[in-house]
C-alpha cells in the first residue's frame, strides 16, 4: 500500500477547467472520500491519478515518487468503474485474473489468489457465469474483486454504489467499510451521496468546480464547515443561512437580519458592520424557552422521516427548519417560541468561516 | 348505450381484421415477387449448367430439367480446360488478402477515430464515406491510365490495392459505429488492469466486437469476390484472371457454349452463397447493432 499526494493538480478541458490546482495528501491505509455534486471535477481526479488522463500542470507522488510519466499498467492502483466495466467476454473468474495474467503472475498464484478474494467477497459459487448473468450486487462484487485480487498499491473507487438500490447500498456500504478494516489498503473513493461519505471516510475532501473546498474528518466537516457551500451541501436537511449584517449593540455583537437577531459572542470586532451569512443546523435550534436567544417561529407544515421529525415555518421573511421532537404536534398557523444555542451558530463573512 | 358501444366495438374489430388481411395479402405477393426475380434466374443458371449443348441447342425455351439426362460434362470443361482452377485460386487469394488486410486496418483506424483524439480526427470519421461520392466507372479509368503509366496494372496486388480502398470505408465505418457502443470504463479497466493501448484492442474491443467483425468480413470478402469492373480493365493476361473476369473470358469466346458460361456463373457464385448463408445471423447482428446508438 502507498501513499497518494497531489500538488497543484490543474485540468483543463477547452475553455472549461475541471480541476484547479488540487493538493491533497492521503495517508498509506487511509479511507479518503472525494465529495462534491455531479460534474465538480472529482472523477477526473481519480483517472489523473490512475494515468488514464494526462493532467494540465502538478504532479501526482505514489509513495512521495512522482508518477506522472507511468502509464496506467506501471502505476500498480486499481480502479472500480461505476459501470463496472466488467469484460463480457469472460466469465467472473477470468474477470478477476486479467489483471494478474497482464503481468504475468505465475498461474498457480493467479488460482489462489482468485479463490480467496472470491472467498472474501462471497462469490465462489459465480466464478464459471458470464457477467451478464449476475444481478446488479454480484456485478459489483466482481468489479471489487478484480481490483482486490491484484493487491495493488492503491484502490480508486468512482461512485462504486451509485448503480445499486437503497437497501443493497447499505449493506455493501458496511461491508466495504469492514473490508477496509480488513485489508488496510489505501482508498479514493468518488461519490455524490453524503452518507457515504461521512459513514465510509477517515478524511472526507469537499469539492466544488474543480476546486477542494474542506478536508479534514467526516466530523470536523459537519462541524465546522469552511465556507457556505460546504455548510450548505452537508447535511440533511439543509443547514439554514440567513445574511444580514453584524451590529454592535451594548458593546456585544449582533447579527441582525430580516426579521430577527442574534447576539453573538466569539467574533472579532473588526467586522462590525460588515455583510455575514449565518448558519445554523436544524438539530441546533430548539422548540421552546431557552437560554439566550428566543424567537418566534410561524409553523407551515413538519415533514416525519422515521426516526426523525422536522418543523418547517417563517422565522420573520426567512424560512426555517428545526428538527423537534418525534411527539411535537404542530398545525399549520401555529406560532412556536424557538431558541438558538449561540455557540453553534457558524458565522461566514464573504463566504468563508470566521 | 351500450348498443352504440357494442357496434362501435365491431366496427373496430371488422376493420382490423380487414386491414390484416390486406397487410397478408401484400406481404405474400411482396415475398413472391420477390422470389421470383431472385431465385428465377438462379434456378435457370443451375438447370442451364447441368444439360448438354445439344439439348440447350434444341429446346432453348425448356425450363425444366429432366433428372436422367443431368449432364456434368460442363463443369468438367470449365475446371479442367478452360483454366478455372487457377481462378478460383486467383479470387481466394484477392478476396482472403482484401478481406484481412481490410479487417486489420479499419479495426485500427476505426478505433483510432472513436477513441483516439487527434487534430482533425471529427472530420476522418465523418468523411469516412466521401469516397463513395465517386462511381467506380469515374474512378476506373483515371485509375488503369496511371497503374498502366506506372506499369503496375496487370497484376493482382494492384486489384487488391483497389479493392481495399473500396471495401475499407465501409468496414471502418462499421465498426467505428460499433466501438462507439463500447463504454470507454472497459477499455479503461483494461488499462488499469495492465493492458497496453494495442492489448486493450486485442484482448477487449476486439472479442467484444466479434459479431462487427464478422460481418465486415464477409462483406469484404464478397466485394472482392464478386468485383467485376477492375478485374476487366486492369488484367490482361489470363493466368491472374478471378472468376468474374474468367466467367466473361467464357461468355466472349467465339464458339459460345451457353451451359458453360452457366457452369462457370455457377462455380463463381456458389461459394458465396454458402458463405452468406452460413454467416447471415452475424452479418445482420453487425450491421445493426452499431446504428442502435451510432
Amino acid at each position: 500500500m502507498a501513499s497518494l499526494t497531489l500538488k497543484g493538480l490543474t485540468k483543463r478541458f477547452g475553455r472549461t477547467t475541471a480541476l484547479s490546482c488540487v493538493n491533497l495528501h492521503v495517508k498509506d491505509g487511509e479511507f479518503c472520500v472525494l465529495l462534491g455534486p455531479s460534474g465538480c471535477g472529482k472523477s477526473t481526479l481519480l483517472n489523473i491519478v490512475a494515468g488514464l488522463l494526462p493532467q494540465d500542470e502538478g504532479t501526482v507522488l505514489l509513495d512521495s515518487q512522482p508518477v506522472d510519466s507511468l502509464s496506467p499498467r506501471d502505476r500498480d492502483v486499481a480502479m472500480v468503474f461505476q459501470s463496472y466495466a466488467l469484460y463480457p467476454h469472460m466469465t467472473v473468474a477470468e474477470n478477476l485474473s486479467f489483471g494478474l495474467r497482464m503481468r504475468g503472475v505465475p498461474k498457480a498464484t493467479i488460482r489462489e489468489r482468485v479463490l480467496e478474494t472470491a472467498r472474501l467477497l462471497g462469490i465462489e459459487d459465480l466464478l464459471e457465469q458470464k457477467p451478464s448473468r449476475l444481478s446488479g450486487g454480484e456485478q459489483q462484487r466482481v468489479a471489487m474483486g478484480r481490483a482486490l485480487v491484484r493487491r495493488p498499491r492503491l484502490f480508486l473507487l468512482d461512485e462504486p454504489l451509485s448503480n445499486l438500490d437503497a437497501r443493497l447500498r447499505d449493506s455493501v456500504r458496511l461491508e466495504l467499510k469492514r473490508l477496509h478494516r480488513q485489508i488496510q489498503g489505501t482508498i479514493v473513493y468518488v461519490t455524490h451521496d453524503q452518507v457515504e461519505a461521512m459513514t465510509l471516510g477517515d478524511k472526507v475532501v469537499v469539492m466544488c468546480d474543480g476546486k477542494v473546498h474542506q478536508v479534514g474528518s467526516p466530523e470536523t466537516i459537519y462541524s465546522q464547515p469552511v465556507d457556505t457551500f460546504v455548510a450548505s451541501f452537508i447535511g440533511s436537511p439543509e443547514m439554514n443561512l440567513y445574511k444580514g449584517r453584524l451590529i454592535r449593540k451594548d458593546g456585544c455583537p449582533h447579527f441582525v437580519g430580516s426579521g430577527f437577531s442574534l447576539k453573538i459572542e466569539g467574533v472579532q470586532l473588526d467586522l462590525d458592520g460588515c455583510e455575514v451569512e449565518v448558519g445554523i443546523r436544524p438539530e441546533d435550534i430548539r422548540i421552546g424557552q431557552g437560554v439566550s436567544v428566543a424567537l418566534q417561529v410561524k409553523v407551515e407544515m413538519t415533514s416525519y422521516v422515521g426516526s426523525e421529525k422536522y418543523m418547517h415555518g417563517r422565522l420573520g421573511q426567512e424560512s426555517v427548519t428545526v428538527r423537534v421532537p418525534r411527539e411535537a404536534d404542530f398545525r399549520a398557523g401555529d406560532i412556536a417560541p424557538l431558541s438558538i444555542n449561540p455557540d453553534r451558530v457558524h458565522i461566514f463573512h464573504e463566504g468563508r468561516r470566521i | 348505450m351500450k348498443r352504440i358501444a357494442n357496434g362501435y366495438k365491431g366496427e373496430r374489430v371488422s376493420r382490423e381484421r380487414f386491414e390484416l388481411a390486406i397487410i397478408y395479402v401484400l406481404r405474400f405477393a411482396g415475398i413472391l415477387f420477390f422470389v421470383a426475380i431472385v431465385v428465377f434466374p438462379f434456378y435457370w443458371m443451375i438447370v442451364s449448367s447441368l444439360k448438354s449443348l445439344d439439348e440447350l441447342l434444341m429446346r432453348p425455351a425448356n425450363l425444366a430439367l429432366d433428372i436422367r439426362k443431368i449432364n456434368f460434362r460442363a463443369y468438367y470443361e470449365v475446371l479442367f480446360e478452360h483454366g478455372f482452377q487457377r481462378y478460383i485460386f486467383n479470387s481466394v487469394y484477392v478476396s482472403v488478402a482484401t478481406l484481412v488486410l481490410s479487417v486489420v486496418l479499419a479495426t485500427l483506424g476505426g478505433y483510432a477515430v472513436t477513441r483516439i483524439y487527434f487534430r482533425g480526427q471529427s472530420f476522418m470519421s465523418y468523411s469516412i464515406l466521401i469516397i463513395y461520392m465517386f462511381p467506380a466507372i469515374v474512378l476506373v479509368i483515371p485509375l488503369y491510365v496511371a497503374f498502366s503509366r506506372l506499369g503496375l496494372r496487370d497484376s493482382i496486388h494492384v486489384l487488391i490495392v483497389v479493392y481495399l480502398a473500396q471495401t475499407i470505408p465501409v468496414a471502418l465505418y462499421m465498426l467505428r459505429s460499433y466501438f462507439k457502443t463500447i463504454p470507454p470504463e472497459m477499455e479503461y479497466a483494461g488499462l488499469v488492469d495492465g493492458c497496453s493501448r494495442l492489448g486493450v484492442i486485442w484482448r477487449i474491443v476486439i472479442p467484444i466486437s466479434a459479431p462487427a467483425l464478422a460481418s465486415v468480413a464477409v462483406y469484404t470478402f464478397m466485394i472482392a469476390w464478386n468485383e467485376f469492373l477492375f478485374a476487366f480493365m486492369f488484367l490482361d493476361t489470363p493466368e491472374k484472371f478471378t472468376l468474374s473476369r474468367g466467367v466473361v473470358q467464357i461468355a466472349e469466346s467465339v464458339h459460345l457454349s451457353k451451359q458453360l458460361v452457366m457452369a462457370a456463373s455457377v462455380v463463381a457464385t456458389l461459394p458465396i452463397m454458402i458463405l452468406f448463408l452460413f454467416f447471415e445471423r452475424y452479418l445482420v447482428k453487425g450491421l445493426t447493432a452499431g446504428a442502435m446508438k451510432g
